[in-house]
């Protein structure tokens, strides 16, 4: 069902500094790899992480290559899980612990939120949690409830964590290799639904890791997404120039903190603005967004700035997904929205 | 070795059942994903079923000319232990559809 | 290649552009056979994907090497549904697949070059199509394969003015093959029947007439021995041997007019005779 991501490896070994074609999934699969190479700090572990290679193939052949005491698996328990991840960061390790899927996280809450985020502060710095949680996120694979979530704003809104959300296969290999060289607890954030197409990575070049992405040049409007709404914000964006707008669409990839200069810079020139997320309306992180965009852009917005996104009910199971996730024509309307609004 | 099975999916256009018409695969037989499984007929048309993953059939529901209702076993995979417990399905990457056009006078100033 | 006719092609037919739903299909990598496109022609009231797509041939021809041509008729899947009568006359729809297999990239055939020409494989009405293509287009035509064939088209004895009054009122239809028809048609909740309908009163305009035009190709019929619509199968083999075609027939045991379709004895038939 799967390439073989460990033979994927080997075959890249000879072309070593060159673009390659990668899925996400062997993407990540191989910035681990590498992680693990160069850090003997590293640990990573988590349900299934180990001897499966974990459910999405992430950590395939991990353990084989650099062994059971560095790449292992957990019971199922999510505050287990986080709770050794404080215990290995407080004695010196770099953890890459994984929860199987987001809707998981919930029982990690505690050990996320009292432990993890804070333990640098109240030890005035001297314990720092190099930790990076990988969580599967969002929908699209018509999993089971539980299996899918949107969880970014209630990370964003934990002083102390950092969050980012690759939407293509070279992003999530920099940025995951960026997440685990950093010193703060970083939340990172995969998309699922994006784990299997192909694109471009190029390992010797990651460009700018911090900070928001132009992923398309437009002069109409900005698209602000993240995750797996990138890629849906990109064929809206194709339909738009069929109808004469110029769609810039923005890839945020950093949750917390936002990129406010990007937002500035972007719909300084654009001026509308549409915000595209999964996670429900309400305290979602399109309103921040917006806001941030409004401070800067408030004299030469030619509208409000709009939201697209989930509906304020729970994140629903594989069936009803597709009534949920913002399809391409609840964007293309929120698109309209804006283009028509006049003032007075 | 883990055991997999695969009951008949949901046809769409409301359809609660389908008869089968001829096997493709044996007992035995390893299949790959997307290989042809079984003709069936519904009340609405005939059509092949592709394997939704591949593995090796150890058994199949329903002879040539019986009726199988959806969500009932209708062939069972033997995988290896490692490739059992995938969560979800593989999103397909489809064409995008519109319905919504847009319009709008810009006014470039 | 697919979707609606896209922009580099662009072709009006007699004025105005069908937008009919056209999907080309590449070989599988690396199976190139290296031969001429094969045009698939779906049945009333199907569509390129119950006929083709869900049964297994799309996949199936390009396993086999062939790139596959395939169209909706009008009123049908992912086609457009137009108001005008003229849109749905046989004659019209034939001069819309011209269009469209010559921008596929389909060429007349020539002597000694296998890539030349197109292969045209038919279901049902698709197959009284596909019999009048290849006898009004000998030279682009190479082969026919025409499966669950009828020497009559059963639509143009289509009782429309008792569909109508059912669909008005509810007044039982008396004709079985009308009833058997319209029922069919409504099974499918994505079908326009008022597209169908008027695709019906269009044949009846033009009823199918096997001996007004035959096909000189080599030419495969297919239907199940249990098809009813096809028992004049027969038929059509020896007009078509009469006027000096090659013409094959292969019945297929236990089968009927609406699941012959996905047979792979049919299937297999198909592409051993446009193997060549």
């Amino acid at each position: 069902m799967y390439e073989s991501t460990t033979a994927t490896l080997e075959a890249r070994a000879a072309t070593e500094n060159q673009s390659v074609k990668l899925s996400m999934q062997q993407a990540l699969n191989r910035a681990l790899d590498e992680i693990l190479s160069n850090d003997p700090k590293t640990v990573v572990f988590g349900e299934d992480c180990g001897r499966l290679g974990g459910v999405f193939r992430i950590t395939d052949g991990l353990q084989a290559k650099h062994g059971e005491p560095r790449v292992f698996d957990t019971p199922l328990a999510e505050s287990g899980i986080l709770g050794m991840s404080v215990g290995l960061a407080m004695a010196g390790f770099h953890p890459i612990p994984e929860v199987q899927f987001d809707g998981f996280a919930y029982p990690a809450i505690n050990q996320i939120v009292c432990q993890i985020a804070r333990m640098n502060y109240r030890s005035r710095g001297t314990l720092p949690m190099p930790i990076t949680l990988r969580v599967p996120s969002f929908g699209g694979i018509r999993a089971p409830e539980h299996h899918g979530e949107s969880l970014e704003a209630l990370f964003a809104h934990v002083p102390g964590l950092k969050v980012v959300s690759p939407s293509d296969p070279h992003d999530a290999y920099h940025l995951l290799k960026h997440a685990a060289s950093r010193p703060d607890p970083v939340i990172f954030m995969e998309p699922k639904s994006r784990y299997w197409q192909k694109g471009d990575v190029d390992a010797a070049d990651g460009g700018t890791l911090t900070g928001a992405r132009v992923v398309r040049p437009g002069r109409h409007l900005t698209l602000v997404a993240w995750g797996a709404m990138v890629a849906r914000c990109l064929q809206v964006a194709e339909l738009a120039a069929e109808d004469g707008i110029d769609v810039e669409v923005l890839d945020l990839r950093w949750l917390k903190p936002i990129d406010a200069e990007a937002l500035a810079t972007s719909v300084g020139k654009t001026r509308r603005a549409v915000v595209v997320h999964e996670a429900p309306l309400t305290s979602g992180l399109g309103a921040e967004v917006a806001q941030l965009i409004t401070q800067s852009c408030f004299d030469t917005l030619k509208a409000p700035v709009d939201r697209v996104t989930g509906f304020d009910v729970p994140y629903p199971s594989g069936d009803l997904e597709d009534e949920y996730i913002p399809n391409i024509d609840r964007i293309l309307l929120g698109i309209q929205r804006v283009l028509e609004y006049r003032r007075g | 070795m883990a055991e997999i099975s695969f009951p008949l999916p949901d046809l769409g256009e409301g359809l609660i059942e389908a008869t089968v018409l001829d096997w493709l695969v044996s007992p035995g037989d390893q299949v790959e994903r997307n290989q042809p499984l079984v003709e069936l007929e519904t009340s609405k048309s005939a059509l092949e079923l592709p394997s939704p993953q591949a593995g090796k059939v150890i058994r199949i529901h329903g002879a040539p000319g019986e009726t199988i209702n959806v969500g009932e076993p209708l062939v069972v995979f033997e995988v290896p232990d490692n490739t059992a417990g995938i969560v979800g399905t593989v999103p397909k990457d489809d064409a995008p559809k519109r319905r919504v056009r847009l319009s709008a006078v810009l006014d470039e100033d | 290649m697919s979707g609606r006719h896209t922009e580099e092609h662009i072709h009006t037919v007699e004025g105005t552009d069908p937008h009919l739903f056209v999907e080309v299909h590449e070989p599988a990598e690396g199976t190139d056979a290296g031969l001429r496109p094969v045009l698939l022609l779906h049945g009333f009231s199907s569509s390129t994907k119950l006929n083709w797509g869900d049964t297994g041939w799309i996949s199936t021809l390009k396993s086999a090497g062939r790139r596959v041509i395939t169209v909706d008729l009008p009123g049908h899947g992912q086609s457009s549904s137009p108001e005008d009568l003229d849109s749905y006359s046989p004659s019209r729809i034939r001069a819309d697949l011209l269009q469209i297999v010559a921008d596929a990239g389909a060429r007349p055939v020539r002597a000694g070059d296998p890539t030349s020409g197109l292969d045209v494989i038919g279901y049902s009405l698709g197959s009284r199509l596909a019999w009048e293509f290849g006898a009004t287009q000998p030279e682009l035509v190479h082969r026919l394969v025409l499966g669950g064939p009828n020497k009559e088209d059963p639509l143009a004895s289509f009782d429309l003015a008792a569909a109508q009054r059912y669909l008005a009122d509810g007044t039982p239809i008396e004709d079985e093959s009308t009833a058997g028809l319209l029922k069919m048609a409504q099974l499918l909740p994505s079908n326009d029947l008022f597209a169908l309908l008027s695709l019906i009163e269009a044949i009846k305009g033009e009823p199918f007439d096997p001996a007004e035009a035959v096909p000189h190709m080599p030419m495969l019929l297919v239907a199940g021995d249990k098809d009813e619509r096809a028992i004049t199968m027969p038929e059509l083999a020896s007009i078509a041997s009469h006027a000096g075609g090659m013409v094959e027939q292969l019945l297929v045991p236990g089968r009927n007019h609406s699941n012959a379709v996905t047979s792979r004895v049919f299937k297999d038939a198909a592409v051993a005779f446009l193997g060549v």
